[in-house]
């Protein structure tokens, strides 16, 4: 009888559990989807009667927008969870809240993606669509923008939106470049437009090493790295030139074909640019990967040579704790391979970067590829751009909040650099140093919220530490001989090809591998004919001919 | 085991189906739990495989998205390569299964035959230690032990004076040091399974051999393994069940991507991952667990179907 009774109370403990937890989340979900869907109405009605207003009253009338209601606004943006930074982000993020509820009463909470597996965690979080998040950071080119308006994970923006609640970013950003964040006839995004920087890739690399090679213009080409690498191999014995963490294979491998070619990629597609056009013929779909053999076959010689002189480890491929430029910061790597944007970081004395103290003769100096040929192509201005997600429950305080924090100068500057006088100082020249007592463990703002979706060179206080005599010249230079990103307008289709893509992008990352880090059995001649069939096996002609027909469709 | 003793005492099929409610209504009280949780669990979200078959929208859901047919499955068709990730997924899995469940019982009757106590349990936890480490650890580990500039192996080899040894670029090495490192890993847990059957096998049979005059190995070929082959049988249905899907931790934290290891360690799953973090499309992810599944499926009913003829008392169901 006892046993029963135990028995009976074990099992009725469980089934209330299991019951308690099954009902609570479904009217959970319920209540959810519930105020989700009638919120969507709500904002459906406010549009349309709040666009009324505006068109009747001809204008954005600020009167009309009904902000009763204290809202907060959360903003997606990718970065580490701050640790260090935490204290002084809360009082920034309390100060500029201040301003946000007096304006439009609302605040505005970070949500932070880490770095760790970023794209599909933030994929994720904007396919559950729960009002998780309002507005959010993203790039057509390095976080999935396109596919996800696609996939309906963004609110469309409508002009009188964009006009009611966001006026002055709508007024800011030219109509040619809103044609450039629209799909399908929609605008999904509000773009990065107004904002100098350089995200072309290339190697930084040590100037003052280089010069003592017999390299004194620096690495001005492939074969000049191969020098370079030689001679730090033999001369400072105990680093590892580059100790790449083995992920470098697109970058490398496009960088080769850009100095080596007039190609101009288009973004977005496939990682590493697959295809393209080129300068001559920008609107005939080609892939020099596979056409070009003769180039491809000089790629897998010389990276078999760069890996014969030891510039990277020899199982590089699962070396992924490596990080070459913290390595480079302190002075115990030779090179990074990144973008300009990292090196304008790297060639200036900030307080991280301490081999410049303890190194007066260092110098980082940049080789960008497409630097032999010229081939410099300006960046898409929606490398940086802000959606609204369409799970959003309050779009449109979203985008007031979003239009303070691009355009009003006190919010940008908070939300930028932090608290003055704690975080930043302006000088005399008028631009931003560290103020004394300055930790960049603790008050580093700028690290912190890495608000990269709406910077804003109108508001841009210059940062005093960046070496900015080298990096103007840096600039000067691509201004001279670039070619602006010319298929902003492009957006694939890809439903039907996207299982070909997937598979060109598997094949074409496998053998890059092995290519890029000239880690193949067997001639290079023989490890290129392999790539260049099993690509074909794996579709590229058909995804060439696809994209061919789509561009006629667009540019014909 | 408790199979057979239940269905002697079955009575005639005479009974309805609330009869039978009413007269087991203890046991159905205590199953209760496990069925709830299977309902919730795993026949709940059923419907869900519907996304294989949509072009998933996140707006319109699984239901409202546009319906595609096959669409899904065709990337793995069209990789080319379904045939070699099945067929390294099956060998891996064959071979953990076989190998792992050898070691486990092997292990078992050692621990059994062992009579210092003390020793027993510290040999047991030590063998059970290695479950509880992260995969990401395990990669870790295999990395600094075996790679080529400064791995503990090479370490030893270099200064015997022998030449270094290169497995990140030699894929015929890793199905081997896969599987020891699986076998390292679960023996531990795998053999407590085992051990526990031998503890319940019914001490006067033992006794009774002895007397017979049996000595330990005939103890062991005649009164344990056969004691163990119900046990045995069942595990193994279980895992045959699971033979098309691979153990995606394992193999991603050891390999990683390092593609040229790819002809003998890529499985459906490492396979999939990579292709579909790119454009990061639910339906494709779940039109391959449907296609492992099938297969899973496919599996365990011919397994048990086989079971049945060569020992009824054995199968499943």
């Amino acid at each position: 009888m006892k046993r029963k009774l135990i028995a009976l109370f074990l099992a009725t403990t469980m089934v209330a559990g299991l019951a308690g937890c099954g009902s609570s989340e479904t009217t959970s979900t319920d209540s959810g989807s519930t105020d989700s869907a009638a919120s969507a109405t709500e904002t459906k009605t406010d549009n349309s009667s709040d666009s009324a207003a505006s068109a009747d009253s001809g204008s954005t009338d600020s009167a009309a927008i009904d902000t009763s209601e204290h809202v907060v606004i959360t903003y997606m943006t990718t970065g580490d969870k701050p640790t260090g930074t935490q204290e002084e982000l809360d009082k920034v993020m309390a100060e500029l809240n201040k301003i946000l509820t007096e304006k439009v009463n609302a605040e505005l909470d970070i949500y932070f993606i880490e770095w760790t597996d970023y794209l599909s965690n933030y994929n994720l979080t904007l396919a559950q669509m729960d009002g998780t998040v309002d507005l959010v950071g993203t790039a057509s080119d390095w976080l999935d923008a396109w596919p996800n308006a696609k996939n309906g994970a963004f609110l469309e923006l409508s002009e009188d939106m964009l006009k009611t609640y966001a006026p002055q970013t709508w007024a800011s950003v030219p109509a040619e470049n809103w044609e450039l964040c629209k799909y399908d006839g929609e605008i999904y995004l509000m773009p990065e437009d107004n904002y100098a920087q350089w995200t072309n890739h290339g190697y930084i690399y040590r100037m003052d090493w280089a010069k003592e090679a017999g390299l004194t213009d620096g690495v001005k080409s492939w074969e000049d790295l191969t020098t370079y690498w030689k001679h730090v191999k033999s001369t400072y014995t105990d680093i590892i030139p580059w100790d790449s963490d083995g992920t470098h294979q697109f970058q490398m491998a496009s960088g080769w074909v850009a100095s080596h070619s007039n190609f101009v990629p288009i973004d977005g597609l496939s990682n590493g640019g697959l295809w393209g056009g080129t300068k001559d013929d920008l609107y005939t779909i080609t892939s020099p990967f596979v056409e070009n053999t003769e180039m491809m076959v000089e790629y897998a010689k010389l990276m078999k040579e760069w890996n014969e002189i030891g510039v990277w480890k020899t199982d590089v491929l699962n070396n992924t704790s490596a990080d070459a430029r913290a390595d480079f910061r302190i002075g115990r790597s030779a090179a990074d391979q990144h973008h300009t944007q990292t090196w304008t970081d790297l060639c200036s004395a900030t307080p991280s970067n301490t081999i410049y103290e303890t190194d007066e003769d260092a110098e980082a100096g940049f080789f960008y590829f497409g630097q032999e040929t010229g081939n410099v192509v300006a960046l898409s201005i929606t490398h940086g751009a802000m959606a609204v997600s369409a799970g959003s429950e309050n779009p449109e305080r979203a985008l007031m909040v979003y239009d303070l924090i691009r355009n009003d100068p006190e919010c940008y500057r908070l939300f930028n650099y932090g608290i003055e006088g704690t975080s930043y100082e302006i000088d005399e020249n008028g631009l931003r140093t560290t103020p004394e007592g300055f930790d960049s463990e603790k008050h580093n703002i700028n690290g912190t919220t890495n608000y990269w979706w709406g910077r804003n060179d109108d508001l841009e206080i210059k940062d005093a530490t960046r070496n900015w005599d080298a990096i103007d010249k840096l600039y000067a230079e691509y201004d001279s001989k670039k070619i602006n990103y010319p298929y902003g307008q492009f957006v694939p289709d890809v439903d039907n090809i996207q299982s070909y893509i997937n598979n060109v992008n598997e094949t074409h990352n496998n053998y890059m591998k092995q290519i890029s880090y000239g880690l193949y059995q067997g001639t290079a001649e023989e490890i290129v004919a392999e790539y260049q069939e099993a690509m074909k096996a794996a579709g590229i002609d058909e995804v060439t001919a696809e994209l061919q027909r789509q561009f006629d469709e667009l540019y014909k | 085991m408790g199979k057979t003793k239940v269905k002697e005492v079955k009575p005639k099929s005479s009974l309805t189906f609330f009869q039978k409610v009413k007269r087991y209504k203890t046991l159905m009280l205590m199953c209760t739990p496990a069925i709830l949780f299977f309902l919730a669990f795993s026949y709940a979200p059923l419907p869900g495989i519907y996304v294989a078959f949509v072009k998933y929208n996140y707006r319109d859901g699984i239901f409202g998205s546009k319906f595609v047919g096959l669409k899904n499955f065709e990337f793995l068709w069209d990789s080319g390569k379904l045939l070699d990730l099945t067929s390294n997924t099956i060998l891996y899995n064959l071979a953990f299964i076989i190998l792992g469940n050898v070691l486990a019982v092997f292990m078992a009757i050692l621990l059994n035959e062992l009579r210092c106590k003390w020793f027993k349990k510290v040999s047991q936890t030590m063998m059970f230690l290695p479950y509880f480490i992260s995969q990401v650890l395990v990669g870790i580990l295999v990395y600094n032990l075996l790679n080529y500039d400064y791995g503990f192996v090479n370490g030893m080899l270099t200064s015997l004076g022998r030449e270094k040894w290169g497995p990140y670029s030699d894929p015929n090495v890793w199905p081997v040091i896969l599987v020891i490192v699986y076998l390292w890993q679960q023996t531990g847990y795998n053999s407590v399974v085992y051990f526990a059957s031998i503890m319940g096998i019914d001490a006067e049979i033992i006794e009774a051999a002895k007397v017979d005059g049996a000595n330990g190995f005939q103890k062991i070929r005649y009164i344990i393994l056969p004691s163990l082959k119900p046990t045995i049988v069942i595990l193994l249905l279980f895992a045959l069940g699971g033979i098309v899907k691979g153990n995606f931790g394992l193999f991603y934290n050891i390999i990683g991507s390092n593609s040229l290891l790819y002809s003998t360690t890529d499985i459906i799953e490492t396979f999939v991952y990579r292709a579909t973090m790119v454009d990061f499309n639910f339906s494709t992810a779940s039109a391959v667990g449907l296609y492992q599944s099938v297969i899973g499926f496919i599996m365990v009913i011919t397994c048990n179907w086989i079971v049945k003829k060569i020992e009824p008392d054995y199968s499943l169901f």
